[in-house]
């Protein structure tokens, strides 16, 4: 048998001093052949290491369109600040050669309102052609085929470019498209499926992932960003760590981004916050949570980025009057009542853990102290 | 692990509702055995299996309440039974009947006559497989409506179970409701006593396990030299990629799955004691034969 099996008992983190896991953590049981390669994809060349680029000119906050033009050159202005590179294509070169097949991980649970834009995703595929990949060899990846075909990217990128799902919807029907063999295991509220596989697109064939998560809230992890997009994003059957007010996000996020291959080859990630939502995330069925940070911040540390995320998302909930993210008091939460946590942001329908970003930073996926994460802000 | 007495796997037979049910209709669609009116009294009524929503039950998970008789046919093998199945049911409880072995008569929908006759064409040209049953533990029957639902809930968590009178040394576990072990109290919610039950047996010892549906319900039969085991859909979508887990080591696996005809298994291995495979494509049932590593 060509596989290797291992446990980790996560209490047995130490990273970071100070850090106490909670007792309740489940026992998560990792199952994968893959071992970590010599560079990391997460956190990667920059760890603690963020550039913030804005402009205000980027979406027409009116009509939510975003100005092409001006998301290319945030884009490119941000990539040859984090790398140093003298030119645009150098530094995508930093990162992907001709040989590479590129994943690009989109997040389509916002549509209408706020899904990996079109511009930012037809720019990446441009640059990775620049350096050599071919068309052919780029795979736009959501775990949902009819979330792909809503949002529907074909017609913003060149012909050629792979548009896959692993599912065709959230039915729990389709496996084929995951990893029998690379998988995630735990019982966390008594359910008989007890796995969740990674992806095989993601384990047999990418060499490389670009990770583009937009600026989100979201009601069972406290927000949806580089961490969440790529691990919820890349194994099935992961709606079973929240129910009935209970989330195990707060270890599982973690866990799964740091499972390999995934961990290695996620090694660009792309915030994209020229649109955002404050409540009722992951979804955007409507404008009312929708807000405009009109940035996108670039790194190869999820943590780092996301780390800032929680304080956008938190800021932007205080602002309206709406209860924090970490909210955990009973009075707020109406269990699985989503309509009433739609019309209200001070309702939760699960008790949010944005303690997952924390927790991923002591399985060493980047850096959460704020102190230490430094931010390099650039204005378009 | 232990067996159960062989039961005998016979095709339902059949009553259909409506002038266009006649015998020579029936027969047209494959329909070998035909029910007289008489031959439907004195069965116990079966509900329709399948899915359903239950408002205002709660459950600890997100699974789908499965209506299903297979904790029936094993707790009562040698009654007779008697399904009245809506337009869409026939196939699959002609499947459920005779995974289990039931003595059944199926009172069907003319509009299902096509899809059953296909389904009893499907079962009755599958190879002869009469092996034992198998079980992880045991519920003592003392007869009472709770430990009907409790042998309900056990079934659709595909725990194996062998109905007994009395507490059996072939196993370790015995259930026997109303002990202090199986207070009366926790069995008045089946399913928390059905998760207890399980991690009692823990999921590495269990003798199946199902990865990738909540909804599909499995009968393991086994002798020293082969398997043969019967998956049933109730989910009414067609599952692709389910992955199956049978303590023992097996090779050389083949399903024949109803619709679709034979098909290799894949990604086989045998590790740790049991033996793994996918299942490429599950539509309302398949069995799957495998041959025992000597």
């Amino acid at each position: 048998m060509h596989r290797r099996s291992f446990v980790r008992l996560l209490t047995a983190t130490s990273f970071l001093r100070d850090f106490q896991v909670r007792p309740d953590t489940p026992a998560l049981r990792v199952v994968s052949k893959y071992r970590a390669s010599a560079n990391s994809g997460m956190p990667g060349p920059y760890p603690g290491r963020v550039v913030s680029i804005r402009s205000d000119r980027c979406v027409d906050t009116s009509t939510g369109a975003a100005n092409d033009e001006v998301v290319r050159d945030m884009l490119a202005r941000g990539m040859r600040a984090l790398t140093g590179a003298g030119t645009t294509a150098d530094a995508w070169r930093r990162f992907f050669e001709p040989s590479d097949i590129v994943g690009i991980k989109v997040n389509c649970g916002g549509y209408p309102h706020c899904v990996s834009a079109y511009e930012i995703v037809a720019d990446v595929v441009r640059q990775l052609m620049g350096v050599g990949v071919p068309v052919s060899h780029i795979y736009v990846y959501e775990r949902f085929q009819n979330q792909m075909d809503e949002v529907n990217y074909a017609p913003h990128l060149p012909e050629g470019v792979q548009i896959v799902a692993a599912e065709r919807a959230n039915r729990n029907v389709d496996n084929s498209g995951y990893d029998p063999a690379t998988y995630l295991e735990a019982d966390f509220f008594g359910e008989e499926d007890t796995r969740s596989n990674m992806m095989r697109l993601v384990s047999r064939l990418l060499t490389k992932i670009i990770n583009i998560p937009n600026m989100k809230d979201h009601g069972a992890t406290g927000v949806t960003g580089c961490l969440k997009n790529i691990a919820y994003g890349s194994f099935s059957n992961v709606a079973r760590t929240h129910q009935r007010g209970k989330s195990h996000t707060y270890s599982v996020v973690g866990a799964l981004a740091a499972m390999e291959p995934l961990r290695s080859r996620t090694v660009l990630q792309i915030m994209d916050g020229l649109r955002g939502v404050w409540h009722g995330g992951p979804f955007a069925r409507t404008t009312r949570y929708v807000f405009y940070p009109r940035r996108i911040m670039l790194g190869t540390d999820p943590v780092a980025i996301d780390r800032l995320l929680l304080d956008i998302i938190e800021n932007e909930r205080r602002a309206h009057g709406a209860i924090s993210i970490w909210d955990r008091s009973p009075s707020s939460l109406k269990m699985d009542d989503t309509r009433a946590r739609d019309a209200d942001p001070n309702v939760n329908i699960i008790i949010r853990e944005p303690g997952h970003v924390e927790y991923a930073s002591t399985l060493g996926l980047g850096v959460h102290d704020r102190a230490r994460i430094h931010v390099q802000e650039l204005t378009v | 692990m232990t067996s159960l007495p062989l039961l005998a796997l016979v095709l339902p037979c059949v009553y259909s509702t409506a002038d266009a049910g006649t015998r020579a209709s029936l027969e047209t669609a494959g329909v070998e055995r035909i029910c007289a009116d008489s031959d439907l009294a004195g069965r116990e009524a079966l509900p329709a299996p399948g899915t359903a929503a239950r408002a205002g039950v709660a459950s600890p998970t997100r699974a789908p309440w499965i209506v299903a008789s297979g904790w029936r046919f094993i707790r009562h093998p040698d009654a007779k039974y008697v399904y009245d199945v809506p337009a869409g049911k026939a196939a699959l409880a002609a499947a459920e009947a005779f995974a289990y072995g039931a003595d059944a008569a199926l009172k069907i929908d003319p509009a299902d006559l096509r899809s059953l006759g296909e389904m009893l064409k499907f079962l009755g040209a599958l190879p002869p497989a009469d092996l034992p049953a198998v079980s992880d533990l045991a519920i003592v029957d003392d007869g009472s409506e709770i430990a009907g639902e409790v042998m309900n809930l056990l079934a659709r968590r595909n725990l194996l179970f062998e109905v007994v009178p009395a507490p059996s040394p072939r196993f370790r576990i015995n259930v026997r409701i109303g002990t202090p072990e199986y207070p009366r109290e926790e069995a008045a919610d089946p399913s928390a006593f059905a998760l207890k039950i399980r991690r009692q047996l823990t999921d590495d010892q269990r003798v199946l396990r199902v990865y990738g549906s909540e909804v599909v319900i499995c009968r393991l039969t086994a002798d020293a030299g082969r398997a043969r085991l019967h998956l049933i859909n109730y989910g009414g979508r067609e599952i692709e990629g389910l992955r199956i887990r049978v303590r023992g080591a097996y090779r050389n696996g083949e399903a024949r799955v109803a619709g679709v005809g034979r098909l290799a298994l894949e990604d086989q291995i045998v590790a740790s004691g049991a033996t793994e495979f996918s299942l490429p494509r599950l539509t309302t049932y398949a069995v799957i034969d495998l041959v025992a590593v000597r």
